[in-house]
């Protein structure tokens, strides 16, 4: 089961939110933006551990926006719709009540906080929940014990929750597998237990000791209140000898209130799971949303990437756990499954929290391998953006932020990132970035490329053009206009290519003596030697197959500390419009 | 379910198991696995074994979220079902629902899947008031077929058609009666027009939504993998094919009850063969319970004579039982008479500590109930009446009527009715109950209202004008469901008032009327099934009336033969059958026509043993 959608309506940073999302969710976003908030919203209709008094909502829970005092048409409602659970008999007999859709099924259930009818007061709001979009259809108290949303929170306490065994995630584990235990081989134990307790309490200097301390007792209360004081290692009753188990870590060689806050917080997320799953497979519940605060604090990023590799596997186990986890570590978000990633951002217009999401991302497998890839390479830099330009190579990427800053433009304080999709399919990343997906301001910088009269980067823009709605008829269109079309929507094309318009643009003395320092033969130093004298000589094919035996990143970051250095603005002008493009969209 | 419950059900049901062991039918179908029908004769013990399959199959076959539907069809059913559940720990929840065929139709299949499919069904219907069916169907007739019909001659035959041709899009339902399929779909096209549905319409569509999608099947069956069906002989077509569709298409495991020998609503469109179909098919385990626990053996064998068909029933009770035939030839009146004068107080004298509840005058509608109930008041006797001519017309709404008076005229000292059903109904009500603290006030109101109504000399009247100034009356306002209720209960409330039959009652007079040992029972034999009562005395058991002259086909005259049956068996020792040996139609024609048939043939056989 999945939640397949999330509604909210005037609830804290939300005046209208309405996001889908895929088999789990990764929460992104600044702070302050939302995000618990939104776990929030959905322990209001999921958690059973939320007391009635938790669910009743305050004045101030409304959105800021809403005019004060509020109406009786003011309400806050959550909506969550569910799907995939059609095939799960439990699942199924908990929302078949609930349906809004029936093939393949979806069932909503609602949240409302409103004034009560008829009431004068105009603080008297209660909650209600009902299931289906049929408001008289009331969601009782079951449904949460069945379908349940547990929430760990940030800088939970794990190691204290490990150590107190009321609370412990290992209670329920040890007293499952106690269940099975040979009552008469666990006797047996507890009466060795027994001998060896009492064989150490019985040497002279133990019970010295123990004698020692009953005489102070007595002397300080007296025979009757003193009591019997012994030393001894543990209840050796046999249902007490299971509880009386502690986790041990390093071999057994220390106790965990000695391991590190990470490794405390790894053990509570393992045994947590484990809890989960036997309550499914106990019939105690049928499925679970595990709500996960920031877990990233005190976990080494390996550690984060490892664990959350593995909890975030799409379909993960048998798919009776729907995580959904709120996170700043990119090296979570590096890891997320790509349609799992939810990106919270404020909206200056509306004053309220957006959403936006890759679950329905409309992409073939392979291209989700791809972007998968790149995030996965970069740390997930590219969901952080605030803006994206994608470029085709390593030469774009290593000189575009020179050459930004150089025009006075910034990119990392801009929070610009320049992303190299190394080719030139960049159909991924655009509808990755775009209205169906996080909706990141970005930009495509791309080479023309001309073949005789013809230009593959030109193909190349009429193509992304199509794919995101704005095509251009062949016949209707000349040629000649479709550099300026592309550039109305963010596609932005040179020339001929990075390198060649880099060399027209001014850029020809350092490149020319970038090439003379890395060029291998002596032969190729003369040609750049020359170049640099005459730019009106290059040729540019032998220019381009020069770099590339250099290699073009190497030669790049070559060239980058080279132009680096200086003060001269000089820059292909597609490069600057393409920034000026993003910067002008970020808000 | 938590799990101290089931442990209460555990502890329950396996005691009263333990009677089964003697009884080789009930332990067969308390240990069945699989799909299960138990034919079960009169006095049988087929609530029992009911009950308590249902609550071993609760506790050990389906664990929550799945459940059990147990569905009946009568009110009065599904309210002995709940009762006797109540007794094993079995209550209604989220995952079992205890109920009417069409309150499970309703509420299960229309209500939540009804505005997702193709059927054009708003979210929301109101339930139709009688009124509004009744135009709608004169309309509807006009329409289809012309102006100048009379609508009493029609009725029946829509209704009958209506519910015998369930699938509208079949040749069988276009071709058979044109004209009557023609009203049906006008009727029907009316109906949703107003976004209105009626109790044949919420089974019909409910019958459509499970055969036409996988989808709700699936479901339904995941909600109740389990589906209980008590008095099956009462089903007909449409409701049998929701059954063999959830259970033969959808894996939905069944436990049928009934008996065809009891199936006495062919005229509602009930049909015996449909439960002996039922038996017969393949992997179905039918059991047949062998006992009778109720009658004595003389009325055992003789209402095996009667129905003409060898049973093989065992009298499990101690007496032989008495059938004794009265001839009043001056007629009915003469009959009600001498039932009043002179038999009633014969049965009262011939046991110690026998009462007035102990005895039932049965008989064929409510014109004789007039005549019966007319001779019993001269006699000064106490009694209460069960048939059409009843003060006013039994719903949900006034059961749970009946069982606050209960409730207040002594129930609470007792705990019975519980408070919390009555609650849970009072609740059930206002659906725009959303928030808790809404349902925290309506709850005080109820439980305010009640405990400051603690009083069984309290006049009826008196007590429900209070209980109309509750939000009682708001909510039969704005609460489209209960609509066709606020009838009901209008004749109510008029009944306990100025010259109504219930003028003057008291509250604990009213809620102590039926099954009181004080009243004497006169009920129609269409309303005394599931009785049973020491002595019964059927009156006017005439050629003519039983069977009726119209009834002339032979499966009519079956089923007549059926209701003689019903009435025979439910005396435990005494029956007494009165006649006058004629009959007349409505010009006053008389026809000497002699006593019932199926009398003459008791008579008969008695003679011979």
């Amino acid at each position: 089961m999945k939640i397949d959608r999330l509604q909210i309506t005037n609830f804290r940073n939300f005046k209208h939110l309405d996001v889908r999302l895929g088999e789990h969710a990764v929460l992104v976003g600044e702070n302050r933006v939302g995000k618990s908030n939104l776990l929030y919203a959905l322990r209001l209709l999921l958690d059973p551990s939320l007391p009635d008094t938790g669910r009743q909502l305050r004045e101030e829970d409304f959105w800021d926006g809403l005019a004060r005092p509020l109406t009786e048409n003011d309400r806050i409602t959550i909506a969550v719709d569910l799907a995939d659970f059609e095939k799960n008999d439990e699942q199924l007999a908990n929302l078949a009540e609930h349906l809004i859709s029936s093939e393949p099924m979806v069932a909503r259930l609602t949240y409302v906080f409103e004034r009560v009818t008829g009431s004068e007061d105009v603080n008297d709001f209660d909650f209600s929940i009902y299931g289906g979009d049929r408001t008289e259809n009331v969601v009782r108290s079951e449904i949460r014990r069945r379908l349940p949303l547990d929430l760990l929170p940030a800088l939970r306490d794990a190691e204290g929750d490990l150590a107190n065994w009321r609370r412990s995630p290992l209670r329920p584990l040890l007293d499952q597998a106690a269940a099975d235990l040979d009552a008469i081989e666990l006797a047996k134990i507890g009466n060795e237990i027994t001998a060896a307790t009492e064989a150490i309490a019985a040497l002279s200097p133990i019970k010295e000791l123990a004698g020692a301390v009953t005489a102070r007792l007595v002397s300080m209360v007296g025979i009757g209140q003193a009591g019997d004081f012994q030393l001894g290692m543990l209840p050796t009753d046999p249902h007490r000898l299971i509880r009386a188990l502690r986790p041990l870590i390093d071999g057994g060689r220390r106790g965990i209130a000695e391991a590190s806050l990470g490794s405390a917080n790894l053990l509570y997320l393992a045994l947590k799971s484990l809890e989960f799953e036997l309550l499914v497979k106990e019939g105690r519940r049928d499925h679970t949303f595990l709500g996960i605060e920031e877990p990233e604090a005190h976990l080494h990023p390996h550690l984060q990437r490892l664990t959350f590799r593995h909890f975030l596997e799409e379909r993960g186990a048998s798919g009776q756990t729907t995580i959904l986890l709120t996170t700043h570590s990119p090296h979570i978000v590096s890891v997320a499954p790509l349609r799992t990633l939810v990106v919270l951002r404020r909206d200056a217009d509306s004053a309220s929290t957006k959403a936006v999401s890759t679950a329905h991302l409309d992409l073939n497998e392979a291209d989700v391998a791809d972007l998968q890839r790149y995030i996965d390479v970069t740390r997930g830099e590219i969901v952080f953006s605030r803006g994206v330009l994608l470029v085709e190579g390593d030469g774009e990427k290593f000189l575009v932020p020179i050459l930004a800053k150089l025009n006075g433009f910034d990119l990392d304080e801009l929070g610009i990132t320049v992303c190299s999709v190394a080719g030139t399919n960049f159909l991924p990343y655009i509808k990755f970035l775009g209205q169906t997906g996080l909706q990141i301001p970005h930009a495509v910088l791309t080479d023309f490329d001309p073949k005789g009269d013809l230009s593959y980067g030109r193909e190349r823009v009429i193509q992304l053009l199509e794919a995101i709605g704005e095509g251009v008829d062949p016949l209707e269109t000349a040629d000649e206009e479709i550099p300026e079309l592309g550039a109305k929507h963010g596609f932005f094309l040179n020339t001929v290519t990075f390198e060649v318009d880099l060399f027209r643009s001014g850029r020809h003395k350092s490149m020319g003596k970038a090439l003379q320092d890395l060029a291998k033969g002596q032969v190729s130093r003369d040609r750049a030697k020359q170049w640099l004298a005459d730019p009106k000589t290059l040729d540019e094919e032998r220019f381009l197959r020069d770099i590339t035996v250099i290699g073009k990143g190497r030669f790049a970051q070559r060239l980058a500390t080279v132009i680096g250095k200086m003060t001269s603005k000089m820059c292909p002008a597609y490069i600057l419009q393409a920034i000026e493009y993003v910067a002008a969209r970020i808000r | 379910m938590s799990r101290r419950a089931s442990a209460n059900l555990h502890r329950s049901y396996r005691e009263v198991a333990k009677d089964f062991r003697d009884n080789p039918g009930q332990f067969e179908a308390y240990e069945s696995t699989g799909d299960c029908v138990i034919l079960a004769g009169p006095g049988s013990g087929k609530t029992k074994i009911l009950t308590t399959k249902l609550a071993r199959m609760l506790a050990e076959d389906v664990r929550p979220p799945h459940g059990i539907a147990c569905i009946t069809y009568s009110l009065e059913c599904a309210g002995e079902l709940q009762r006797r559940l109540a007794a094993l720990g079995v209550e209604e929840a989220r995952n079992v629902f205890i109920g009417t065929v069409h309150s499970f139709c309703f509420k299960n299949i229309l209500l939540p899947y009804g505005h997702l499919s193709d059927l054009q069904l708003l979210s929301e219907p109101s339930i139709a008031t009688d009124e509004q069916r009744r135009d709608l169907f004169e309309s509807a007739l006009k329409t289809a077929v012309s102006a100048d019909e009379q609508p009493w001659r029609w009725r029946t035959r829509f209704e009958c058609y209506r519910r015998n041709f369930p699938d509208q899009d079949g040749e069988e339902f276009r071709e058979n009666d044109v004209d009557a399929a023609n009203v049906v779909l006008h009727y029907e096209a009316a109906l949703r027009e107003r976004n209105l549905i009626d109790f044949d319409g919420m089974v019909l569509n409910g019958l459509r939504l499970i055969e036409r999608h996988e989808w709700v099947r699936r479901a339904i069956r995941a909600r109740f993998p389990i589906l209980a069906v008590d008095e099956y002989q009462d089903l007909g077509l449409p409701l049998h094919r929701i059954v063999t569709s959830l259970c033969f298409n959808a894996e939905v495991r069944l436990l049928a009850v009934g008996d065809p020998d009891q199936s006495i609503y062919g005229s509602f469109g009930a049909k015996p063969e449909l439960l002996q179909a039922l038996a017969r098919i393949e992997g179905v385990q039918a059991v047949r319970l062998p006992f009778n626990y109720r009658c004595g053996q003389t009325i055992v064998a003789m209402s095996e004579t009667v129905l003409g068909q060898a049973r093989g029933y065992q009298s499990k009770t101690e007496q032989a039982g008495t059938i004794d035939f009265y001839e009043r030839p001056e007629g009915l009146a003469q009959q009600a008479k001498m039932i009043c004068e002179e038999l009633i107080p014969e049965v009262l004298g011939r046991k110690p500590n026998r009462r007035l509840g102990d005895i039932a005058v049965l008989y064929l509608d409510k014109n004789d109930g007039e005549v019966i109930a007319e001779a019993v008041a001269a006699a000064e006797l106490k009694y209460v009446r069960i048939d059409k001519g009843a003060p006013y017309r039994r719903t949900p709404l006034t059961r749970w009527i009946e069982e606050c008076a209960e409730w207040c005229s002594g129930g609470w000292e007792k705990g019975l009715p519980r408070l919390s059903l009555l609650i849970r109904v009072w609740l059930g009500l206002d659906r725009s109950l959303r928030s808790s603290s809404d349902r925290r006030a309506r709850r005080l109101e109820l439980v305010r209202f009640l405990f400051s109504h603690r009083d069984a000399k309290l006049h009826l009247s008196d007590w429900l004008d209070d209980l109309f100034e509750t939000s009682l009356t708001h909510t039969l306002h704005v609460e489209p469901a209960l609509a066709d209720q606020q009838v009901a209960l209008a004749e109510l409330s008029a009944a306990c008032r100025d010259a109504g039959k219930l003028a003057g009652i008291t509250l604990g007079a009213f809620s102590g009327q039926t099954g009181s040992p004080q009243h004497l029972n006169l009920i129609t034999l269409h309303s005394a099934k599931g009785l049973e009562f020491d002595a019964v005395i059927m009156m006017g058991m005439d050629q003519g009336r039983i069977p009726s002259w119209s009834e002339t086909t032979s499966a009519a005259k079956q089923q007549s033969r059926r209701l003689f049956y019903v009435g025979l068996t439910r005396a435990r020792h005494e029956v007494h059958l009165t006649y006058s040996g004629w009959t007349e139609n409505k010009y006053g024609q008389r026809y000497l026509n002699g006593p019932s048939e199926f009398l003459l043939e008791v008579k008969r056989k008695l003679a011979e043993t």
